[in-house]
């Protein structure tokens, strides 16, 4: 009986019902959609590191810290059995250096990354690397991502002097070839870096067996003299940088959710103040000042349970629409954000129903609030439309 | 058996011809290794003070820095830069292996350890390692003559420098020394794959006292494009009592 007669005075609102629920059902799908951007675009970021440099987590050299370019060639130790005896599939034996480039004899600070050519546990695209022998020669062979081969003015067949210490300090340097300009969906491995042959690069330093880190596929339990580095905590800065941008994504919720909610507040005012005679009629035919703040809260409730229905008709569509194209990122390009393509939703159905049922109960709390005040209404100046002046 | 005779004097001839031309080769070639040491003890001194200029030219624009240097042996140095303004009270002291660096608009003392010591000196092509080269070059290289060769109209001796100790920064050097007056005119430093790396070259010797000493050193890093950085050595004094306060970590304030 009350539905009905909350859904008759709902209908009759017209526009002004619809903009509500269009307002809110917007709210919905913007908040939904932002969270799921977010997700995406985390998934993605851990997708790309464990797949191009993380992989199940790193046994590193304790102390290394990737950031600090200088220590780098303090902190390389000799692989340990535990780990060398591992299959190609299941670790990625990795030295890291630093080295000067001096592409047109411009100098081009880089970091020279060997890796092991047999490993498969990484997706690197680093074929190019895999015709030449294991000793380095007069030229070195190089592979590098598209940006860095941008950045340095490099191409394909191009030669530059490389320029690096060896593990006394003593200065060398040799012909550096590009033997390959590849695409890396990680910009961390890709700008700045050169990528060499784990072998070439152990030969050039004088580090035979050495490693900075071995890159795992799962974790093999403590080992002598190497720490384990989890996935979580070799990529924490960019899940940090994630959820601190979700901290300020919540103040663009509050603001949408509020917009909605004030929609909703302003007519519920104004549908108290328009009806008095009609309050005043209900009461007088025996209803009490709780079952018409009920009837106009579900009123007002409703244009948040409709909003739902549309959020969700819209909401499709529009995600839908969404995941086929996705977010071009490439204005990040100049950043370290380690993602290349473009970003899609990844929309959690426990998140998708906490928003709604969130913005649901804050469209009811905003319906009940303006028509306590029917409590406090004489029913005869209701009646005569002077209750609230 | 006159045959056999025949064939010694033959022989005999033969070496008695090759040491008559070889002896005048062997008598010009001369000893690399006390030429080398000649040269540092020309270069270097007990203490010495020099007043004088360093122009960084990095292909696009160039700096000029004043400054005053004192030094004493090869472990300690002081150097304070006069100008320009933005290098103004710039100080840098030396004690053995340790490098220390003040700058008045931080107000704080810097060491510069381990691998800062190779980045590049104030925009420089030395790095401060160069900079701080504390072994006389007879001490760390063994030096064999490679050739005779003219340059700066003055006959010179190309010696070649490879060094005892695997740890040297540059494993290979070639210097063109002046047998005569015993000055270094030029200085190649070599990568250890054998690629050049850097030239230094030496310009207007002036006697100083005893001494010949440079007015003018040019370091090229080759590896770069137009770059050059130029010491010119205004004023320099050999043998001076230099306050022990200048190798102290107390002369690092304003």
């Amino acid at each position: 009986m009350i539905f009905s007669i909350a859904w008759k005075n709902f209908s009759r609102q017209g526009i002004r019902a619809a903009l509500n629920v269009t307002v809110t059902a917007l709210a919905m799908i913007a908040v939904v959609f932002n969270i799921s951007l977010y997700n995406g675009f985390q998934a993605q970021t851990t997708r790309n590191m464990i797949r191009t440099d993380v992989a199940g987590g790193h046994y590193r050299a304790p102390g290394f810290d990737i950031l600090s370019p200088t220590e780098w060639e303090d902190f390389t130790l000799k692989i340990p059995t535990a780990l060398k005896d591992l299959p190609p599939s299941d670790k990625a034996e990795v030295l890291v250096q630093q080295g000067q480039l001096f592409p047109n004899r411009r100098l081009y600070p880089v970091q020279m990354r060997g890796i092991d050519i047999n490993q498969t546990l990484l997706d690197l695209p680093l074929e190019g690397l895999k015709s030449y022998s294991g000793k380095v020669n007069d030229i070195i062979p190089a592979v590098l991502g598209i940006k860095m081969a941008q950045k340095a003015h490099l191409k394909k067949g191009d030669t530059a002097v490389l320029k690096w210490r060896d593990q006394y300090g003593v200065v060398d340097a040799r012909d550096m070839l590009v033997v390959d300009v590849v695409t890396m969906v990680n910009s961390r491995v890709d700008e700045g870096v050169l990528w060499l042959r784990l072998d070439h690069l152990r030969d050039m330093t004088g580090r035979p067996g050495e490693i900075s880190w071995v890159a795992v596929k799962d974790f093999q339990g403590p080992v002598a003299a190497m720490e384990f580095q989890t996935v979580e905590e070799l990529i924490a800065d960019i899940l940090n940088l994630i959820e601190n941008d979700r901290k300020y994504a919540k103040i663009f919720w509050i603001i949408l959710i509020f917009l909605a909610g004030i929609g909703v507040f302003n007519t519920q005012i104004l549908n108290v103040f328009k009806r008095q005679k009609e309050i005043g009629t209900l009461m007088a035919l025996g209803m009490t000042a709780a079952q018409i703040v009920g009837l106009f809260t579900l009123e007002g409730s409703m244009a948040a349970l409709l909003s739902v229905v549309v959020a969700l008709i819209l909401g499709t569509a529009l995600f839908a629409w969404f995941q086929s194209v996705g977010l071009d990122i490439s204005h990040l390009s100049e950043s370290t954000i380690p993602v290349h393509e473009n970003i899609l939703l990844d929309i959690h159905s426990s998140e998708v129903a906490a928003t709604l049922v969130i913005i649901v109960c804050v469209m009811v709390l905003v319906s009940w609030l303006p028509v306590r005040k029917i409590t406090r209404l004489d029913p005869t100046l209701a009646l005569r439309g002077r209750a609230i002046t | 058996m006159l045959s056999f005779k025949l064939k010694i004097l033959f022989f005999a001839s033969i070496l008695t011809l090759c040491l008559a031309f070889a002896l005048p080769l062997n008598a010009a070639e001369p000893d690399a290794q006390k030429l080398l040491e000649a040269v540092d003890d020309n270069l270097w001194s007990n203490t010495k003070r020099i007043d004088g200029r360093l122009m960084i030219d990095n292909g696009r624009k160039e700096r000029v820095l004043t400054w005053e240097h004192w030094m004493e042996g090869v472990d300690k140095a002081y150097t304070r830069y006069k100008s320009p303004a933005r290098e103004k009270g710039t100080k840098m002291l030396k004690i053995e292996d340790k490098l220390w660096m003040y700058t008045p608009r931080t107000d704080r003392k810097l060491l510069i350890a381990g691998h800062l010591l190779r980045q590049s000196m104030m925009g420089s092509d030395l790095s401060y390692e160069d900079m701080m080269e504390d072994k006389k070059l007879s001490a760390a290289y063994k030096a064999t003559f490679v050739k005779k060769e003219d340059l700066q109209k003055m006959e010179c001796c190309v010696l070649l420098l490879v060094a005892h100790d695997k740890t040297t920064t540059y494993q290979t050097r070639k210097l063109w020394v002046n047998m005569e007056k015993e000055i270094v005119l030029k200085q190649e430093l070599y990568a250890k794959g054998g690629k050049l790396l850097k030239q230094v070259e030496y310009f207007d010797y002036r006697e100083l006292g005893e001494r010949l000493f440079p007015r003018k050193m040019i370091f090229r890093d080759l590896l770069k494009e137009n770059t050059k950085t130029t010491y010119m050595f205004d004023d320099i004094e050999f043998d001076v009592d230099i306050p022990k306060k200048y190798f102290s970590q107390s002369i690092l304030k304003r």
